[in-house]
């Protein structure tokens, strides 16, 4: 039997947007023509008590709570609000937004060694990631390919070359958080401006591809956001905050300016 | 595992026709005896799969590896199935003879490693369910395929999913008894610290605390825990966090507090001082955990969680009062209920689980072994009287009773005076006679300690006729016994010879 269509799907954008940011907690949201899990099961339920994930724009649906849990806390729960990338865990969020999006950090690092070894309870820092990476490697046994050590500039193209074309499992993270069906599309305004580096060409082609006028639209916020995140000398609570929870007007967090959306 | 919801065994899975049970028998026969061999019962937990329809027809072998190759082929491909495919796989891999055709296609744990770590939340629950899968495989060959996974499996420790990080740390278990290079390698990739961050920040959840100390219990059995593992473990927050977790909650069960329990009795049992543990209360913590438990063992219902929660709490305290320093005893050792409760788990399981009977009967021993207070209350708890019966069985319990009582017996003469009272003196009359040398060694030290400086003692015995049975006994075969008849003859009951 077709699923009841329990909210008729917005094709508002900016309405949806509003509504999603301030109902958070009863909102249910999908993305209109988006084919759903196609998992049989679910299909095939027509119970209002299926869950759907209120994150607007994801458009992921399950049959239990735990498989909802389950897919808030590996995509929405450490993600980073000015690239979207998704941590696996809140210190691997703190080392990333320090590394990536702090630009005292970029500084202090020229004088002394800023990398933190991932592995916890190692304690020990390096100069750059590079060596950190050899130190995971060698000291810690870690895979020369370890997922969450990407460093900024040698993802993309690299990967493209070694892998088949289209194999999920070669796309970087981030990429993955673009293309996959459970993604979400994270409300902040992306700070292009940390991101379109030479290296890069991957990530900016699919931003380019998928967002209509993107860089665009975020340069109208830069200013605001930039500012945010220059006077962040350290990573602030509100960037683990979910970014759909509102603090209110004068939240920079916004759609403003964002234009249309992902497929 | 000992929970109320329950948690499958490797040994309870059901379905399979006749000759996959067979086969499935013979390689769990196979995998006991290597593990015989190797001196060490290797131990892998399964987690059985929620909201399964296990009804489905399994399908034969054969067809079975080719769906394997196929599905992995459109996995490869990455189409739009992925997880329906990858829900086939974790499946068809239950099977022994899939695992291995899936181990040897090319680039198989590669595929698995990257959706595990990939942006799909199901798949990567899925690809997590496929390796665990594998690590549960008795042969190294195949379990030992999961290992590239491991940075992945200890980053995701400091996740929220409940079964997510459950299914990482039960594949982490299963992966350390599978030899040194795998200890090695989780050790470098820093477990330690990651086991403590992840029960400390879940310990309000208890499937994941239970899976967490399943995972360290591994860890601290393996062959070279002792000088690689233990003093790691000992000097972070582990063992205060695992004698949080001792009491038993009553709506989940004892699960969590039985792997702490063993994680603990490993490290008491490996550890020379227990200095650490000593100061951080697990003596006081879990001889008075046994002393709550007394209630439940004397209402006498067989409880298999019961029995696996007091087993290593015993030994624990046992160790632990070995170490103890003898000042501190008294105050240490919960007071009352902790004797009652052992002498409670003596009777009640002295013919169900002799060996736990046994192992109460030796901390008794080692609880009165320095410390007079515990002796008294031994004595004005009124427990000696039921204790002297037991010293008619056999098992080894009768000689750590005796033991006892002869601590007892060796702190003061007010003591020796009580327990005569209580009939000790008939019950060596028996015990002289038996069998067991040990029994009849250890009689004859109780009977001068009983009698040595006290007339009165010495004339009861004669009275109750036992000046025949030393006699006796100075003609046995074992110079020990020999000696000690004589001497008790010459010394003490010189006078009384007839």
């Amino acid at each position: 039997c077709p699923r009841p269509q329990l909210f008729p799907p917005y094709t508002d954008s900016k309405y949806r947007v509003d509504i999603g940011i301030r109902q958070y907690s009863s909102f249910v949201c999908r993305k209109k023509n988006r084919p759903q899990v196609p998992f049989p099961e679910l299909l095939l339920c027509c119970s209002v008590s299926e869950l759907a994930c209120h994150i607007s724009g994801c458009s992921g649906t399950f049959s239990t709570l735990e498989d909802y849990e389950h897919h808030y806390n590996t995509l929405h729960r450490h993600v980073c609000c000015s690239c979207r990338r998704s941590l696996p865990s809140a210190r691997l969020l703190d080392i990333h937004i320090q590394e990536w999006h702090d630009p005292l950090f970029t500084i202090l690092a020229q004088r002394q060694d800023m990398y933190q070894c991932l592995v916890e309870g190692c304690g020990l820092k390096f100069s750059t990631s590079k060596h950190r990476k050899e130190h995971l490697i060698r000291i810690h046994k870690y895979p020369p390919d370890f997922r969450f050590d990407r460093g900024k500039k040698e993802k993309g193209a690299q990967e493209l070359k070694r892998q088949q074309p289209k194999d999920d499992m070669a796309m970087d993270v981030v990429q993955d958080v673009c293309d996959s069906e459970g993604t979400c599309d994270l409300m902040c305004n992306v700070s292009c401006s940390d991101q379109l580096e030479p290296g890069e060409s991957m990530e900016t082609q699919v931003l380019k591809d998928k967002g209509d006028g993107l860089p665009s639209s975020a340069s109208t916020e830069d200013p605001s956001t930039d500012a945010q995140h220059r006077t962040a000398l350290k990573p602030q609570y509100s960037y683990r905050v979910p970014s759909t929870v509102c603090f209110g007007h004068g939240s920079v967090r916004g759609f403003r300016g964002r234009r249309g959306r992902r497929k | 595992m000992w929970r109320v919801k329950e948690v499958g065994h490797k040994a309870g899975r059901h379905g399979g026709t006749l000759e996959q049970l067979r086969l499935k028998r013979r390689q769990q026969e196979k995998s006991l005896r290597q593990a015989r061999r190797d001196r060490q019962l290797v131990s892998k937990r399964l987690l059985h799969v929620e909201n399964e329809d296990d009804s489905e027809v399994s399908m034969d072998a054969a067809s079975e590896v080719e769906d394997v190759v196929g599905l992995l082929h459109k996995l490869h491909q990455s189409g739009p199935d992925k997880e329906v495919n990858l829900r086939a796989m974790s499946k068809a891999l239950r099977d022994p003879s899939t695992q291995l055709t899936f181990i040897k296609q090319e680039n198989s744990i590669h595929l698995l490693v990257g959706l595990l770590t990939g942006s799909d939340a199901r798949c990567r629950l899925l690809a997590l369910q496929c390796l665990h899968e594998l690590s549960h495989s008795p042969h190294t060959s195949v379990s030992l395929t999961c290992l590239p996974a491991s940075s992945y499996l200890l980053t995701y420790l400091s996740g929220q999913s409940t079964r997510f990080t459950e299914l990482c740390l039960y594949t982490l278990g299963n992966l350390c008894p599978d030899g040194d290079a795998v200890t090695e390698k989780l050790l470098a990739q820093g477990i330690i610290p990651a086991l403590a961050n992840c029960m400390e920040s879940q310990r309000h959840n208890l499937a994941v605390v239970e899976a967490a100390a399943f995972t360290l219990s591994q860890l601290l059995q393996t062959r070279t825990a002792a000088q690689n593992i233990i003093p790691t473990v000992l000097a972070s927050r582990l063992p205060s966090l695992l004698l949080s977790v001792l009491t038993p909650e009553p709506e989940f069960g004892p699960a969590p507090a039985i792997e702490c329990a063993w994680c603990l009795h490993y490290l008491t049992s490996s550890t020379k001082d227990n200095r650490e543990l000593l100061t951080g209360g697990a003596l006081q913590q879990c001889s008075s955990l046994l002393g709550t438990l007394g209630g439940a063992v004397t209402a006498g219902k067989r409880d298999e969680g019961l029995e696996l929660l007091l087993c290593p709490l015993l030994r624990c305290v046992g160790n632990l009062l070995c170490c103890c320093p003898v000042e501190e005893l008294s105050s240490q050792v919960g007071g009352a209920s902790f004797m009652v409760t052992l002498c409670a788990i003596i009777h009640t399981y002295l013919h169900t689980r002799p060996s736990l009977a046994r192992e109460a009967a030796w901390v008794l021993n080692n609880a009165t072994a320095h410390c007079s207070q515990i002796c008294s209350a031994l004595l004005s708890l009124n427990l000696v009287p039921a204790l002297i019966n037991l010293l008619l069985f056999s098992e080894g319990i009768n000689v750590m009773i005796l033991r006892t009582l002869a601590n007892v017996a060796h702190k003061n003469k007010e003591s020796s005076v009580q327990l005569v009272e209580h009939g000790l003196l008939a019950a060596l009359c028996t015990t002289l006679k038996m069998a067991d040398q040990e029994m009849v060694t250890l009689s004859l030290e109780v009977l001068f300690l009983l009698v040595d400086g006290s007339s009165k003692i010495a004339k009861e015995f004669v009275r109750q006729g036992g000046l025949a049975l030393l006699e006796v006994i100075q003609f046995n075969s074992e110079r020990e016994m020999r000696e000690r008849a004589s001497y008790l003859l010459h010394q003490h009951f010189v006078s009384y010879d007839q």
